[in-house]
Protein backbone atom coordinates (compact mmCIF):
# COMPACT_ATOMS: atom_id res chain seq x y z
CA UNK A 1 0.00 0.00 0.00
CA UNK A 2 2.12 2.77 -1.31
CA UNK A 3 -0.25 4.69 -3.11
CA UNK A 4 -0.76 8.14 -2.02
CA UNK A 5 -3.93 8.88 0.18
CA UNK A 6 -6.32 9.82 -2.62
CA UNK A 7 -5.52 6.57 -5.01
CA UNK A 8 -6.55 4.18 -2.01
CA UNK A 9 -9.52 5.71 -1.27
CA UNK A 10 -10.54 5.57 -5.04
CA UNK A 11 -10.10 1.73 -4.19
CA UNK A 12 -11.89 1.72 -1.40
CA UNK A 13 -14.74 3.65 -3.07
CA UNK A 14 -14.56 0.84 -5.79
CA UNK A 15 -14.56 -1.74 -3.78
CA UNK A 16 -16.83 -0.81 -1.08
CA UNK A 17 -19.60 0.46 -3.66
CA UNK A 18 -19.31 -2.71 -5.60
CA UNK A 19 -19.84 -5.14 -2.40
CA UNK A 20 -23.22 -4.13 -1.00
CA UNK A 21 -23.86 -1.95 -4.68
CA UNK A 22 -26.67 -4.05 -6.06
CA UNK A 23 -28.31 -4.44 -2.26
CA UNK A 24 -27.75 -0.72 -2.14
CA UNK A 25 -29.48 -0.24 -5.62
CA UNK A 26 -32.42 -2.20 -4.14
CA UNK A 27 -32.95 -0.18 -0.89
CA UNK A 28 -32.88 3.01 -3.25
CA UNK A 29 -35.15 1.62 -5.19
CA UNK A 30 -38.33 0.51 -2.50
CA UNK A 31 -37.22 3.46 -0.03
CA UNK A 32 -37.93 6.15 -3.09
CA UNK A 33 -41.14 4.28 -3.91
CA UNK A 34 -41.96 4.29 0.04
CA UNK A 35 -42.04 8.46 -0.05
CA UNK A 36 -45.63 7.51 -1.58
CA UNK A 37 -46.41 4.48 0.29
CA UNK A 38 -49.48 5.63 1.50
CA UNK A 39 -50.70 7.03 -2.58
CA UNK A 40 -49.08 3.29 -3.81
CA UNK A 41 -51.69 1.24 -1.05
CA UNK A 42 -54.52 4.04 -2.52
CA UNK A 43 -53.85 2.94 -5.88
CA UNK A 44 -53.50 -0.48 -5.29
CA UNK A 45 -57.17 -0.53 -3.24
CA UNK A 46 -59.11 1.05 -6.24
CA UNK A 47 -62.35 -0.07 -4.05
CA UNK A 48 -61.75 2.73 -1.58
CA UNK A 49 -63.62 5.99 -2.10
CA UNK A 50 -64.50 8.33 0.64
CA UNK A 51 -62.93 10.43 3.17
CA UNK A 52 -64.77 10.24 6.60
CA UNK A 53 -64.68 12.55 9.24
CA UNK A 54 -61.13 11.32 11.62
CA UNK A 55 -63.15 11.69 14.92
CA UNK A 56 -66.31 10.16 14.19
CA UNK A 57 -64.75 7.06 12.06
CA UNK A 58 -62.59 6.35 15.18
CA UNK A 59 -65.67 6.53 17.22
CA UNK A 60 -67.25 4.20 15.01
CA UNK A 61 -63.95 1.96 14.38
CA UNK A 62 -64.31 1.60 18.63
CA UNK A 63 -67.85 0.31 18.03
CA UNK A 64 -66.59 -2.53 15.96
CA UNK A 65 -64.00 -3.80 18.15
CA UNK A 66 -66.37 -3.32 21.37
CA UNK A 67 -68.57 -5.82 19.27
CA UNK A 68 -65.65 -8.16 18.15
CA UNK A 69 -63.04 -7.90 20.61
CA UNK A 70 -64.11 -6.88 23.80
CA UNK A 71 -62.01 -8.41 25.94
CA UNK A 72 -58.50 -7.75 24.01
CA UNK A 73 -55.59 -6.84 25.06
CA UNK A 74 -55.09 -3.64 23.24
CA UNK A 75 -56.72 -1.49 20.53
CA UNK A 76 -54.55 0.07 18.22
CA UNK A 77 -56.70 2.40 15.91
CA UNK A 78 -55.13 4.62 12.69
CA UNK A 79 -57.87 7.29 11.67
CA UNK A 80 -58.38 8.14 8.61
CA UNK A 81 -56.08 11.21 7.06
CA UNK A 82 -55.50 13.36 4.11
CA UNK A 83 -53.61 10.31 2.17
CA UNK A 84 -55.29 7.42 3.89
CA UNK A 85 -59.29 7.26 3.35
CA UNK A 86 -59.72 4.46 5.82
CA UNK A 87 -59.56 3.60 9.22
CA UNK A 88 -57.19 0.72 9.59
CA UNK A 89 -57.26 -1.08 13.08
CA UNK A 90 -55.78 -4.26 14.82
CA UNK A 91 -55.82 -5.64 17.88
CA UNK A 92 -53.60 -7.88 20.58
CA UNK A 93 -56.24 -10.57 21.66
CA UNK A 94 -57.02 -11.82 25.22
CA UNK A 95 -53.54 -14.06 26.01
CA UNK A 96 -54.56 -17.69 27.10
CA UNK A 97 -53.25 -18.77 30.44
CA UNK A 98 -50.17 -21.44 29.68
CA UNK A 99 -50.52 -20.64 25.76
CA UNK A 100 -47.54 -18.97 24.24
CA UNK A 101 -49.08 -16.11 21.82
CA UNK A 102 -49.35 -18.07 18.57
CA UNK A 103 -48.18 -16.08 15.31
CA UNK A 104 -51.62 -15.57 13.05
CA UNK A 105 -52.47 -15.10 9.71
CA UNK A 106 -51.96 -11.76 8.60
CA UNK A 107 -55.63 -10.24 8.91
CA UNK A 108 -56.73 -12.70 11.52
CA UNK A 109 -55.99 -9.73 14.07
CA UNK A 110 -56.77 -6.38 11.47
CA UNK A 111 -59.41 -5.43 9.79
CA UNK A 112 -60.08 -2.03 7.71
CA UNK A 113 -62.88 0.34 8.07
CA UNK A 114 -64.90 2.89 6.75
CA UNK A 115 -66.14 6.20 8.18
CA UNK A 116 -68.98 3.86 9.73
CA UNK A 117 -66.84 1.52 10.99
CA UNK A 118 -68.06 -0.81 8.24
CA UNK A 119 -65.25 -3.44 7.24
CA UNK A 120 -64.24 -2.47 3.90
CA UNK A 121 -64.42 -4.75 1.29
CA UNK A 122 -60.73 -4.28 -0.79
CA UNK A 123 -58.68 -6.65 -3.07
CA UNK A 124 -55.92 -8.04 -0.04
CA UNK A 125 -52.89 -6.05 -0.61
CA UNK A 126 -50.08 -5.49 1.26
CA UNK A 127 -49.99 -1.95 -1.24
CA UNK A 128 -46.66 0.11 -0.41
CA UNK A 129 -46.60 -0.70 3.04
CA UNK A 130 -44.59 -4.00 1.35
CA UNK A 131 -42.12 -2.05 -0.53
CA UNK A 132 -41.46 0.25 3.10
CA UNK A 133 -40.61 -3.31 4.53
CA UNK A 134 -38.49 -4.43 1.84
CA UNK A 135 -36.41 -1.21 2.27
CA UNK A 136 -35.74 -2.71 5.46
CA UNK A 137 -37.12 -5.79 6.29
CA UNK A 138 -36.10 -7.34 2.83
CA UNK A 139 -38.42 -10.79 1.78
CA UNK A 140 -37.78 -14.22 2.02
CA UNK A 141 -35.58 -14.21 4.51
CA UNK A 142 -35.73 -13.74 9.23
CA UNK A 143 -36.17 -10.14 9.53
CA UNK A 144 -33.33 -10.00 12.24
CA UNK A 145 -30.99 -11.12 9.40
CA UNK A 146 -32.48 -8.65 7.25
CA UNK A 147 -31.67 -5.67 9.16
CA UNK A 148 -28.10 -6.74 9.55
CA UNK A 149 -27.32 -6.73 6.14
CA UNK A 150 -29.15 -3.87 5.18
CA UNK A 151 -27.26 -2.51 8.32
CA UNK A 152 -24.31 -3.34 6.82
CA UNK A 153 -24.96 -1.96 3.58
CA UNK A 154 -25.52 0.95 4.60
CA UNK A 155 -22.13 1.12 6.56
CA UNK A 156 -20.07 0.13 3.22
CA UNK A 157 -22.37 3.05 1.50
CA UNK A 158 -21.60 5.65 4.56
CA UNK A 159 -17.62 4.52 3.68
CA UNK A 160 -18.31 5.10 -0.04
CA UNK A 161 -19.77 8.43 0.36
CA UNK A 162 -16.75 9.69 2.33
CA UNK A 163 -14.18 8.17 0.80
CA UNK A 164 -16.15 9.57 -2.73
CA UNK A 165 -16.16 12.70 -1.03
CA UNK A 166 -11.90 12.33 -0.63
CA UNK A 167 -11.49 11.01 -4.16
CA UNK A 168 -13.23 13.92 -5.97
CA UNK A 169 -10.96 17.04 -5.52
CA UNK A 170 -13.02 19.00 -7.97
CA UNK A 171 -16.66 18.43 -6.44
CA UNK A 172 -18.18 22.17 -7.71
CA UNK A 173 -16.76 21.63 -11.18
CA UNK A 174 -18.41 17.85 -11.54
CA UNK A 175 -21.51 19.70 -10.76
CA UNK A 176 -21.82 21.36 -14.46
CA UNK A 177 -19.84 18.43 -16.37
CA UNK A 178 -22.13 15.62 -18.13
CA UNK A 179 -20.80 14.98 -21.34
CA UNK A 180 -22.53 12.11 -23.29
CA UNK A 181 -21.56 9.96 -26.06
CA UNK A 182 -18.20 9.58 -24.54
CA UNK A 183 -18.11 5.54 -23.39
CA UNK A 184 -16.89 5.56 -19.80
CA UNK A 185 -16.12 9.34 -19.44
CA UNK A 186 -19.80 9.73 -19.71
CA UNK A 187 -20.49 6.68 -16.95
CA UNK A 188 -18.20 8.84 -14.65
CA UNK A 189 -20.16 11.89 -15.31
CA UNK A 190 -23.63 10.82 -14.72
CA UNK A 191 -21.95 9.33 -11.56
CA UNK A 192 -20.59 12.26 -10.63
CA UNK A 193 -23.36 14.73 -11.70
CA UNK A 194 -25.60 12.39 -9.42
CA UNK A 195 -23.07 11.73 -6.03
CA UNK A 196 -22.98 15.44 -6.35
CA UNK A 197 -26.67 16.47 -6.54
CA UNK A 198 -27.73 15.63 -3.79
CA UNK A 199 -24.61 14.65 -1.69
CA UNK A 200 -26.04 16.48 1.23
CA UNK A 201 -29.27 13.76 1.17
CA UNK A 202 -27.41 11.20 0.31
CA UNK A 203 -25.20 11.63 3.99
CA UNK A 204 -28.56 12.44 5.84
CA UNK A 205 -30.02 9.46 4.67
CA UNK A 206 -27.30 7.12 5.19
CA UNK A 207 -26.58 8.22 8.49
CA UNK A 208 -30.37 8.55 9.75
CA UNK A 209 -30.90 5.24 7.93
CA UNK A 210 -28.06 3.84 10.29
CA UNK A 211 -29.75 5.52 13.54
CA UNK A 212 -33.11 4.27 13.19
CA UNK A 213 -32.04 0.51 14.05
CA UNK A 214 -28.69 2.29 15.74
CA UNK A 215 -29.52 0.06 19.35
CA UNK A 216 -29.85 -3.24 17.18
CA UNK A 217 -26.07 -2.72 15.36
CA UNK A 218 -24.61 -1.06 18.32
CA UNK A 219 -26.38 -1.83 22.01
CA UNK A 220 -22.83 -1.39 23.30
CA UNK A 221 -24.06 2.19 24.65
CA UNK A 222 -27.15 1.20 26.10
CA UNK A 223 -25.39 -1.51 27.21
CA UNK A 224 -22.94 -0.08 29.51
CA UNK A 225 -26.15 1.37 31.25
CA UNK A 226 -28.73 -0.72 31.72
CA UNK A 227 -28.76 -4.65 32.54
CA UNK A 228 -30.82 -5.04 29.38
CA UNK A 229 -32.43 -3.06 26.41
CA UNK A 230 -35.45 -3.82 28.28
CA UNK A 231 -35.11 -1.89 31.07
CA UNK A 232 -33.90 0.76 28.80
CA UNK A 233 -37.22 1.07 26.38
CA UNK A 234 -38.90 0.76 29.73
CA UNK A 235 -37.41 3.66 31.09
CA UNK A 236 -37.84 5.68 28.01
CA UNK A 237 -41.59 4.64 27.73
CA UNK A 238 -42.23 4.68 31.08
CA UNK A 239 -45.24 4.21 32.74
CA UNK A 240 -46.48 1.88 29.50
CA UNK A 241 -46.41 -1.59 31.30
CA UNK A 242 -48.97 -3.76 30.70
CA UNK A 243 -51.60 -2.99 33.66
CA UNK A 244 -53.75 -6.53 34.59
CA UNK A 245 -57.59 -5.84 34.22
CA UNK A 246 -59.73 -5.26 37.19
CA UNK A 247 -62.65 -7.45 35.79
CA UNK A 248 -64.71 -4.64 36.72
CA UNK A 249 -66.86 -3.49 33.63
CA UNK A 250 -66.60 0.45 32.97
CA UNK A 251 -67.20 1.55 29.38
CA UNK A 252 -65.57 3.80 27.38
CA UNK A 253 -65.83 7.78 27.94
CA UNK A 254 -66.20 9.25 23.95
CA UNK A 255 -63.69 9.55 21.78
CA UNK A 256 -64.45 12.99 19.86
CA UNK A 257 -63.66 15.01 23.19
CA UNK A 258 -60.26 13.54 23.95
CA UNK A 259 -59.33 13.80 20.36
CA UNK A 260 -59.97 17.51 20.42
CA UNK A 261 -58.59 18.22 23.31
CA UNK A 262 -54.87 16.26 22.31
CA UNK A 263 -55.46 18.13 18.89
CA UNK A 264 -55.69 21.23 20.75
CA UNK A 265 -52.76 20.62 22.80
CA UNK A 266 -50.83 20.09 19.60
CA UNK A 267 -51.64 23.62 17.99
CA UNK A 268 -54.46 21.76 15.90
CA UNK A 269 -52.74 19.22 15.03
CA UNK A 270 -54.27 15.98 13.25
CA UNK A 271 -54.44 12.83 15.56
CA UNK A 272 -52.00 10.19 13.91
CA UNK A 273 -52.91 6.91 16.67
CA UNK A 274 -54.92 5.87 19.20
CA UNK A 275 -54.42 2.82 21.62
CA UNK A 276 -56.82 1.84 23.92
CA UNK A 277 -55.56 -0.83 26.75
CA UNK A 278 -57.73 -2.72 28.27
CA UNK A 279 -60.71 -1.92 27.05
CA UNK A 280 -64.04 -1.38 28.36
CA UNK A 281 -61.96 -2.07 32.10
CA UNK A 282 -61.69 -0.34 35.10
CA UNK A 283 -58.47 -0.14 34.24
CA UNK A 284 -58.37 0.96 30.66
CA UNK A 285 -56.28 3.80 29.30
CA UNK A 286 -56.23 5.40 25.66
CA UNK A 287 -53.64 6.64 24.40
CA UNK A 288 -53.53 9.69 21.66
CA UNK A 289 -50.75 10.12 19.40
CA UNK A 290 -50.05 13.10 17.16
CA UNK A 291 -50.04 12.73 14.05
CA UNK A 292 -46.82 12.40 11.89
CA UNK A 293 -46.85 14.59 9.55
CA UNK A 294 -47.11 17.69 11.72
CA UNK A 295 -43.79 17.51 13.12
CA UNK A 296 -40.13 16.32 12.23
CA UNK A 297 -39.26 14.17 15.25
CA UNK A 298 -40.44 10.60 14.43
CA UNK A 299 -41.49 9.62 18.30
CA UNK A 300 -44.37 11.49 18.37
CA UNK A 301 -46.12 13.14 21.36
CA UNK A 302 -49.24 11.55 22.70
CA UNK A 303 -51.37 11.84 25.86
CA UNK A 304 -52.83 9.17 27.92
CA UNK A 305 -56.59 9.64 29.45
CA UNK A 306 -58.24 7.40 31.67
CA UNK A 307 -60.73 4.90 29.95
CA UNK A 308 -63.87 5.24 31.99
CA UNK A 309 -63.44 8.93 33.27
CA UNK A 310 -61.43 10.61 30.35
CA UNK A 311 -59.24 12.24 32.98
CA UNK A 312 -56.03 13.05 31.93
CA UNK A 313 -53.17 11.07 33.19
CA UNK A 314 -49.67 11.74 31.41
CA UNK A 315 -48.34 13.29 28.39
CA UNK A 316 -45.06 12.15 26.55
CA UNK A 317 -43.11 13.95 24.85
CA UNK A 318 -39.27 13.09 23.94
CA UNK A 319 -37.31 14.55 26.89
CA UNK A 320 -33.73 15.83 26.44
CA UNK A 321 -31.50 16.87 23.68
CA UNK A 322 -29.86 13.14 22.86
CA UNK A 323 -33.31 11.43 22.58
CA UNK A 324 -34.92 14.48 20.76
CA UNK A 325 -32.01 14.78 18.16
CA UNK A 326 -32.26 10.76 17.53
CA UNK A 327 -36.24 10.91 17.34
CA UNK A 328 -35.51 14.03 15.08
CA UNK A 329 -33.11 12.12 12.77
CA UNK A 330 -35.22 8.99 12.02
CA UNK A 331 -38.06 11.60 10.89
CA UNK A 332 -35.50 12.81 8.52
CA UNK A 333 -35.27 9.52 7.03
CA UNK A 334 -38.94 8.75 7.08
CA UNK A 335 -39.96 11.69 5.68
CA UNK A 336 -43.40 11.27 7.08
CA UNK A 337 -43.36 15.09 8.18
CA UNK A 338 -43.15 16.28 4.25
CA UNK A 339 -46.17 17.63 2.66
CA UNK A 340 -46.14 17.87 -0.89
CA UNK A 341 -43.28 19.87 -2.76
CA UNK A 342 -41.02 18.55 -0.15
CA UNK A 343 -41.94 14.67 -0.36
CA UNK A 344 -41.21 15.05 -4.37
CA UNK A 345 -37.69 16.65 -3.72
CA UNK A 346 -36.89 13.28 -1.09
CA UNK A 347 -38.43 11.29 -4.10
CA UNK A 348 -36.22 13.32 -6.89
CA UNK A 349 -32.84 12.93 -4.38
CA UNK A 350 -34.21 9.02 -3.68
CA UNK A 351 -34.20 8.80 -7.61
CA UNK A 352 -30.88 10.65 -8.12
CA UNK A 353 -29.31 7.96 -5.12
CA UNK A 354 -30.73 5.26 -7.41
CA UNK A 355 -29.17 6.43 -10.81
CA UNK A 356 -25.74 7.18 -8.94
CA UNK A 357 -25.89 3.97 -7.51
CA UNK A 358 -26.60 1.97 -11.05
CA UNK A 359 -23.91 4.52 -12.55
CA UNK A 360 -21.48 3.28 -10.19
CA UNK A 361 -21.93 -0.49 -10.88
CA UNK A 362 -21.65 0.17 -14.52
CA UNK A 363 -18.56 1.83 -14.13
CA UNK A 364 -17.04 -1.02 -12.74
CA UNK A 365 -17.72 -2.94 -15.52
CA UNK A 366 -17.11 -0.24 -18.40
CA UNK A 367 -13.73 0.85 -16.40
CA UNK A 368 -11.92 -2.66 -16.72
CA UNK A 369 -13.38 -3.78 -19.42
CA UNK A 370 -10.83 -2.15 -22.01
CA UNK A 371 -7.99 -3.49 -19.83
CA UNK A 372 -9.43 -7.19 -19.96
CA UNK A 373 -6.53 -9.19 -21.40
CA UNK A 374 -9.03 -10.47 -24.03
CA UNK A 375 -12.19 -8.64 -24.07
CA UNK A 376 -13.97 -11.13 -25.92
CA UNK A 377 -14.07 -13.81 -23.13
CA UNK A 378 -13.83 -11.80 -20.09
CA UNK A 379 -12.68 -13.90 -16.72
CA UNK A 380 -15.62 -14.92 -14.59
CA UNK A 381 -15.56 -11.52 -11.81
CA UNK A 382 -15.83 -9.88 -14.62
CA UNK A 383 -18.57 -11.76 -16.42
CA UNK A 384 -20.78 -12.43 -12.68
CA UNK A 385 -20.54 -8.47 -11.86
CA UNK A 386 -21.81 -7.62 -15.56
CA UNK A 387 -24.56 -10.35 -15.46
CA UNK A 388 -25.71 -9.06 -11.54
CA UNK A 389 -25.52 -5.26 -12.95
CA UNK A 390 -28.05 -5.86 -15.34
CA UNK A 391 -30.53 -8.01 -13.22
CA UNK A 392 -29.90 -5.44 -10.44
CA UNK A 393 -30.51 -2.82 -12.00
CA UNK A 394 -33.36 -3.53 -15.19
CA UNK A 395 -34.60 -6.45 -12.83
CA UNK A 396 -35.78 -4.86 -9.83
CA UNK A 397 -37.71 -1.80 -11.67
CA UNK A 398 -39.29 -4.35 -14.36
CA UNK A 399 -40.40 -6.69 -10.93
CA UNK A 400 -42.14 -3.75 -9.22
CA UNK A 401 -44.42 -3.04 -12.57
CA UNK A 402 -45.22 -6.48 -12.64
CA UNK A 403 -45.92 -6.10 -8.62
CA UNK A 404 -48.34 -3.34 -9.77
CA UNK A 405 -49.83 -5.44 -13.01
CA UNK A 406 -50.29 -8.22 -10.48
CA UNK A 407 -52.19 -6.27 -8.20
CA UNK A 408 -55.03 -5.43 -11.15
CA UNK A 409 -54.64 -8.81 -13.03
CA UNK A 410 -55.19 -11.32 -10.04
CA UNK A 411 -58.20 -12.57 -9.52
CA UNK A 412 -59.68 -11.02 -6.33
CA UNK A 413 -60.58 -13.95 -4.26
CA UNK A 414 -57.70 -15.58 -5.11
CA UNK A 415 -56.31 -17.64 -2.02
CA UNK A 416 -52.78 -15.76 -0.16
CA UNK A 417 -53.18 -13.08 -3.04
CA UNK A 418 -51.57 -10.23 -1.60
CA UNK A 419 -48.44 -13.59 -1.15
CA UNK A 420 -48.92 -13.72 -4.89
CA UNK A 421 -48.41 -9.97 -5.68
CA UNK A 422 -45.34 -10.00 -4.18
CA UNK A 423 -44.14 -13.63 -5.36
CA UNK A 424 -44.99 -11.49 -9.06
CA UNK A 425 -42.26 -8.84 -8.58
CA UNK A 426 -39.92 -11.94 -7.52
CA UNK A 427 -40.51 -13.84 -10.49
CA UNK A 428 -39.98 -11.79 -12.67
CA UNK A 429 -36.65 -10.23 -11.06
CA UNK A 430 -35.67 -13.82 -11.21
CA UNK A 431 -37.05 -13.92 -15.42
CA UNK A 432 -34.60 -10.80 -15.72
CA UNK A 433 -31.64 -12.64 -13.97
CA UNK A 434 -31.86 -15.97 -16.06
CA UNK A 435 -32.28 -13.47 -19.42
CA UNK A 436 -29.40 -11.76 -18.38
CA UNK A 437 -26.77 -14.63 -18.10
CA UNK A 438 -28.49 -16.75 -21.07
CA UNK A 439 -28.92 -13.98 -23.29
CA UNK A 440 -25.55 -11.69 -22.42
CA UNK A 441 -23.03 -14.17 -24.60
CA UNK A 442 -24.70 -13.10 -27.98
CA UNK A 443 -25.03 -9.42 -27.01
CA UNK A 444 -21.90 -9.20 -25.77
CA UNK A 445 -19.61 -8.18 -28.45
CA UNK A 446 -21.79 -5.20 -30.38
CA UNK A 447 -22.14 -3.96 -26.09
CA UNK A 448 -18.69 -4.32 -25.75
CA UNK A 449 -17.95 -1.80 -29.13
CA UNK A 450 -20.33 0.54 -27.40
CA UNK A 451 -19.34 0.92 -24.31
CA UNK A 452 -15.85 0.63 -25.01
CA UNK A 453 -14.10 4.10 -23.72
CA UNK A 454 -12.67 6.31 -26.15
CA UNK A 455 -10.26 7.18 -23.17
CA UNK A 456 -7.79 10.02 -24.34
CA UNK A 457 -6.28 10.67 -21.11
CA UNK A 458 -5.80 8.43 -18.11
CA UNK A 459 -8.54 7.70 -15.82
CA UNK A 460 -8.79 8.19 -12.52
CA UNK A 461 -10.90 6.02 -10.91
CA UNK B 1 -4.21 -0.35 -6.91
CA UNK B 2 -0.66 -1.14 -8.19
CA UNK B 3 -0.70 -4.33 -11.31
CA UNK B 4 1.24 -6.88 -10.00
CA UNK B 5 3.24 -8.35 -12.63
CA UNK B 6 3.26 -12.24 -11.29
CA UNK B 7 0.84 -14.62 -9.41
CA UNK B 8 3.03 -14.51 -6.50
CA UNK B 9 2.83 -10.05 -6.26
CA UNK B 10 -1.16 -10.89 -6.70
CA UNK B 11 -1.29 -13.42 -3.28
CA UNK B 12 0.85 -10.60 -1.60
CA UNK B 13 -1.69 -8.20 -2.45
CA UNK B 14 -4.92 -9.62 -1.62
CA UNK B 15 -3.65 -10.62 1.65
CA UNK B 16 -2.68 -6.94 2.29
CA UNK B 17 -6.25 -6.18 1.29
CA UNK B 18 -7.76 -8.86 4.03
CA UNK B 19 -5.24 -8.02 6.60
CA UNK B 20 -6.30 -4.09 5.88
CA UNK B 21 -10.34 -5.67 5.75
CA UNK B 22 -10.11 -7.37 9.31
CA UNK B 23 -8.34 -4.54 10.96
CA UNK B 24 -10.96 -1.62 9.69
CA UNK B 25 -14.08 -3.38 9.64
CA UNK B 26 -13.35 -5.76 12.93
CA UNK B 27 -10.57 -3.83 14.58
CA UNK B 28 -12.58 -0.83 14.17
CA UNK B 29 -15.97 -1.97 15.08
CA UNK B 30 -14.19 -3.02 18.14
CA UNK B 31 -12.61 0.21 18.95
CA UNK B 32 -16.29 1.84 17.85
CA UNK B 33 -18.15 -0.73 20.46
CA UNK B 34 -15.54 0.59 23.23
CA UNK B 35 -15.75 4.19 22.49
CA UNK B 36 -19.48 4.26 22.06
CA UNK B 37 -19.60 2.44 25.79
CA UNK B 38 -17.15 4.45 27.47
CA UNK B 39 -19.19 7.71 26.02
CA UNK B 40 -22.35 6.59 27.25
CA UNK B 41 -20.83 6.13 31.05
CA UNK B 42 -18.47 9.21 30.55
CA UNK B 43 -20.86 12.01 29.40
CA UNK B 44 -22.40 13.96 32.09
CA UNK B 45 -26.55 13.20 31.14
CA UNK B 46 -28.69 10.84 31.59
CA UNK B 47 -28.36 7.78 31.56
CA UNK B 48 -30.75 7.58 28.76
CA UNK B 49 -29.42 10.42 27.35
CA UNK B 50 -25.88 9.75 27.79
CA UNK B 51 -26.56 6.29 25.99
CA UNK B 52 -28.85 7.73 23.24
CA UNK B 53 -25.75 10.74 22.66
CA UNK B 54 -23.23 8.18 22.20
CA UNK B 55 -24.98 5.71 19.99
CA UNK B 56 -25.61 8.06 17.48
CA UNK B 57 -22.08 9.77 17.41
CA UNK B 58 -21.15 5.55 16.76
CA UNK B 59 -20.98 5.34 12.93
CA UNK B 60 -19.39 8.38 12.63
CA UNK B 61 -16.28 6.86 15.12
CA UNK B 62 -16.77 3.88 13.26
CA UNK B 63 -16.39 5.84 9.32
CA UNK B 64 -13.43 7.20 10.49
CA UNK B 65 -11.61 4.71 11.22
CA UNK B 66 -12.00 3.00 8.51
CA UNK B 67 -11.14 5.46 6.31
CA UNK B 68 -8.30 5.91 8.22
CA UNK B 69 -7.05 2.41 8.19
CA UNK B 70 -7.21 1.75 4.78
CA UNK B 71 -5.07 4.04 3.13
CA UNK B 72 -2.34 4.13 6.45
CA UNK B 73 1.52 3.67 5.44
CA UNK B 74 2.19 0.88 7.54
CA UNK B 75 -0.07 -1.88 8.96
CA UNK B 76 2.30 -2.09 12.32
CA UNK B 77 1.26 1.55 13.27
CA UNK B 78 -2.27 0.36 12.44
CA UNK B 79 -2.31 -2.73 15.12
CA UNK B 80 -0.61 -0.97 17.83
CA UNK B 81 -2.91 2.40 17.32
CA UNK B 82 -6.06 0.18 17.55
CA UNK B 83 -4.00 -2.18 20.39
CA UNK B 84 -3.67 0.99 22.43
CA UNK B 85 -7.19 2.34 21.99
CA UNK B 86 -8.51 -0.67 22.72
CA UNK B 87 -6.43 -1.07 26.22
CA UNK B 88 -7.21 2.35 27.05
CA UNK B 89 -10.84 2.58 26.08
CA UNK B 90 -11.55 -0.77 27.89
CA UNK B 91 -9.69 0.53 30.83
CA UNK B 92 -11.53 3.37 30.89
CA UNK B 93 -14.92 0.91 31.09
CA UNK B 94 -13.70 -1.26 33.39
CA UNK B 95 -12.53 1.47 35.94
CA UNK B 96 -15.76 3.29 35.28
CA UNK B 97 -17.75 -0.42 35.49
CA UNK B 98 -15.63 -1.08 39.16
CA UNK B 99 -16.29 2.51 40.90
CA UNK B 100 -19.76 1.76 40.41
CA UNK B 101 -22.19 4.36 39.14
CA UNK B 102 -24.36 3.95 36.23
CA UNK B 103 -26.42 0.60 35.64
Amino acid sequence: MKESFRQSMAWLHTWTGLMFGWLLFAMFVTGTAAYFQQEISRWMRPELVATADPASATQAAIGYLQARQPDAENWFITPPSARSPVTEVFWQPKKVEGQPPTPRKRGGTSATLDGSGHPVTVRETRGGFFLYRFHFDLHYMPVIWARYLVGAAAMFMLVAIVSGIITHKKIFADFFMLRFGKGQRSWLDAHNVTAVFALPFYLMITYTGLVTLATQYMPWGVMANYASADTFFDELFHGRADVPRSGVVAPLVPISPLMATASRSWGNAAIGFVQVANPDDSTATITITRAADTAIGARGESMVFAGPSGKLLDRHAPEGGALATQSVMVGLHAGRYAGWGLRWLYFLSGISGTIMVGSGLVLWTVKRRSRLPDPAHPHFGFRLVERLNVAAITGLPAGLAGYFLANRLLPTAMLDRSEWEINSLFMIWGGVLLWACVRHNGAHGSKACRLRPPCSRPCQL
Amino acid sequence: MAVHPNRAGIRRHRLHVLVRAIAAIIGGYVVTALAVACLARLLPMRAAEASIAATLASFAIYASIIVTVFPARSMLRVWISLGLALLLLGAGLYLSILTGGRL
